[in-house]
């Protein structure tokens, strides 16, 4: 067991077995029957107590054995003449030591199994606290794992966003593409009509000035050069407009440009409107109807191409609303209290009541694997939100929706003077 | 293992009764204290009881005086048998020299009987000794007691057990001193093996059984 705790079993020296007498009482009792001659000598002659030093100097003794158990553990010496005494001393005396050894015995066995029980405790305190400490290490692992996948998660999100950032503009690119190969395509046959026209204009004034009446006559004729005055300067005001038109989808292009800066400045609401509505323009099918009823706005404090943004998503979305059969999709706006209102509606599919509290949910979307990332309605409220704004949402199924967008008026605009700024509405 | 003083001239064996609660350890030990015929016998120390059961264990001490000068005692306890106290029963255990094991007849003690030797192999185990040659007697004590398991059931249940099988009545006192030789038997060889009883100290096993008190 134990090697700090002295075994229970042992054979008990003399010393130990007096440990549990006091000892002055011991000394008065024995001095008090055997006056002040006598001593205890141990097993192996050594005098353990005495009441005076060589009290039995020169004296006749008795000794007289202390049995415990079976064993001889001392001697109590006394003179000859008092044996008597001394041998009823000695009885009493062997109570004291038995009761002694007793004692010891039952105070040691509690300490070996105390001591036992301790050790089995702190053994299993031991393995314990172990599992405990695998426990920690194990959840802070955990911990540690949840924080990377997060991480990843967050990066992927990210990531996603470009992603989705990238795809709409890839859509603006297709479609812008579209709209400038158009009236580049006309520009250029008129450029080539124009250059035969110059053509024969040369040869006819050639004739002429050769003095040639009848032939230049003849060859006006022929080259039909009434029809190519008359179309000429047509076939220039048509190219000039096409060029226009080229110049005013690069104009909108650039609202889109510098899509992450975080620039705030006097904007009227309506321009984003027909900003989106004109890069849309190109990808709407004759069967739908683009009703724009927008009234008259404040200058409202935001930034300009968050709001083509915000404005770009949600007629994209009534658009995809629409089915191969058509529709309308209007756009109002107007101030509504103390904050514009933009209201995009549809005459499309509807949203069923039960995905209505998910439409705004990063990545949730309808549409088919890689045709929309479903970030638009969350991006666009996150940008609205930012702004003091909210949107919301009516929708029946199978009749259509109406997303409206309010922006509050009372933002605080840093102290510009209107002049300043080159948007025409006040 | 038992102790050698060398200077006291003098040999220590720690001796066990060992059993479930109430199978009538301390009454052996009471009547061997009666009947044991050992050249010198201590007092029977009790420690602590509540009631019948022992708390802490009971000892007797004996001994005899080889030829040779060696004083050979003998410790013999009782272990509380309870459940409970098998921080003491393990105390008790560790060191000792021979074991008597003391079942109940009775029918419905088996159960206890099987749950308290398992629990001697658990402790051996966790005490480093080894059953199979820690000297071992099993006693199947109140034979006079009228549900009992025949003596023929029992020999059959302990069929396959390497130990020698004694009957007992303790508190009449029939079969108590018989196993106490039968275990003295056994311990000679170890001991002998130790410390050269028969070359050393001029005791034969017979010598040593008689001596110690018990029947050849």
């Amino acid at each position: 067991m134990s090697g700090k705790s002295p075994r229970f079993d042992r054979d008990m020296p003399l010393a130990d077995l007096l440990r549990a007498v006091p000892r002055p009482r011991l000394l008065a009792a024995l001095t008090r029957t055997l006056g002040s001659v006598w001593r205890i000598v141990d097993a192996d002659g050594n005098c353990v107590l005495e009441p005076e030093a060589d009290a039995l100097a020169g004296v006749a003794t008795v000794g007289i054995p202390l049995r415990v158990d079976i064993e001889d553990v001392a001697r109590l010496e006394a003179p000859e003449q008092r044996r008597a005494l001394a041998e009823a001393a000695a009885r009493w005396l062997e109570l004291v030591l038995v009761s002694g050894h007793r004692y010891l015995m039952a105070a040691d066995l509690h300490a070996e199994t105390v001591s036992a029980d301790f050790e089995t405790l702190q053994r299993q305190h031991a393995a314990l606290q172990e599992s405990e400490a695998r426990y920690r290490a194990l959840a802070e692992q955990l911990d540690r794992r949840v924080q990377e996948q997060v991480a990843v998660i967050e990066r992927t999100q990210r990531q996603l966003y470009v992603a989705e950032k990238l795809a709409s503009v890839g859509s603006l690119a297709a479609g812008m593409a579209h709209e400038i190969n158009n009236p580049l395509g006309f520009i250029r046959s008129n450029l080539g009509t124009a250059q035969s026209y110059g053509a024969k204009m040369g040869e006819v004034l050639a004739a002429f000035r050769r003095g040639d009446a009848a032939a230049a006559g003849a060859l006006w004729d022929r080259l039909d050069m009434d029809f190519v005055l008359e179309d000429f300067p047509g076939l220039l005001a048509e190219s000039t407009s096409g060029a226009d038109r080229v110049a005013r989808i690069v104009a909108n292009l650039k609202a889109y440009s510098n899509i992450d800066c975080d620039t705030a400045a006097p904007v009227d609401l309506n321009q984003a409107v027909h900003a989106a509505a004109e890069v849309l323009a190109g990808q709407v099918p004759a069967n739908v109807n683009v009703e724009l009823a927008l009234g008259e706005l404040p200058v409202l404090f935001c930034d300009l191409s968050r709001m083509n943004q915000v404005m770009f998503a949600l007629l994209q979305n009534a658009f995809h609303a629409l089915d191969a059969n058509g529709g309308t999709i209007r756009i109002e706006s107007g101030v509504d209290g103390n904050a514009v209102r933009v209201a995009i509606s549809d005459t499309g599919c509807g949203i069923d009541p039960h995905l209505l509290g998910r439409i705004f949910d990063p990545f949730f979307t309808t549409r088919d694997v890689g045709k929309g990332m479903g970030l638009g309605l969350t991006v666009s409220r996150d940008i609205v939100t930012a702004h003091g704004g909210r949107i919301e949402v009516a929708s029946t199924p199978g009749r259509g929706s109406v997303f409206s967008v309010w922006l509050p008026l009372d933002r605080g605009a840093p102290a510009r003077h209107p002049g300043e700024s080159n948007e025409g509405v006040q | 293992m038992a102790e050698l003083d060398e200077q006291r001239q003098r040999l220590t064996v720690k001796l066990l009764y060992y059993g479930p609660a109430l199978s009538g350890k301390t009454t052996n030990l009471t009547r061997l204290h009666d009947l044991l015929s050992a050249e010198r016998v201590g007092d029977m120390m009790t420690l602590e009881t509540e009631g019948d059961r022992t708390l802490f264990f009971d000892l007797l001490p004996f001994g005899f005086t080889a030829p040779s000068g060696l004083l050979i005692k003998f410790k013999l306890f009782t272990v509380p048998g309870q459940v409970v106290h098998d921080s003491t029963r393990k105390a008790l255990l560790s060191r000792a020299d021979g074991v008597i094991f003391v079942a109940d007849s009775q029918r419905n003690q088996a159960l206890n009987n099987g749950v308290s030797f398992d629990n001697l192999a658990a402790n051996a185990g966790i005490l480093g000794i080894d059953l199979a040659r820690l000297p071992l007697v099993v006693q199947f004590n109140k034979r006079d007691l009228p549900e009992v398991l025949s003596e023929h059931e029992i020999r059959e249940r302990w069929a396959r057990a390497p130990w020698p099988l004694c009957f007992a009545s303790a508190l009449k006192g029939s079969g108590v001193l018989e196993s106490f030789s039968a275990l003295l038997k056994k311990v000679y060889a170890p001991l002998d093996e130790a410390f050269a009883l028969q070359s050393g100290h001029g005791v034969s096993e017979a010598a040593f059984v008689a001596a110690a008190g018990g029947r050849p």
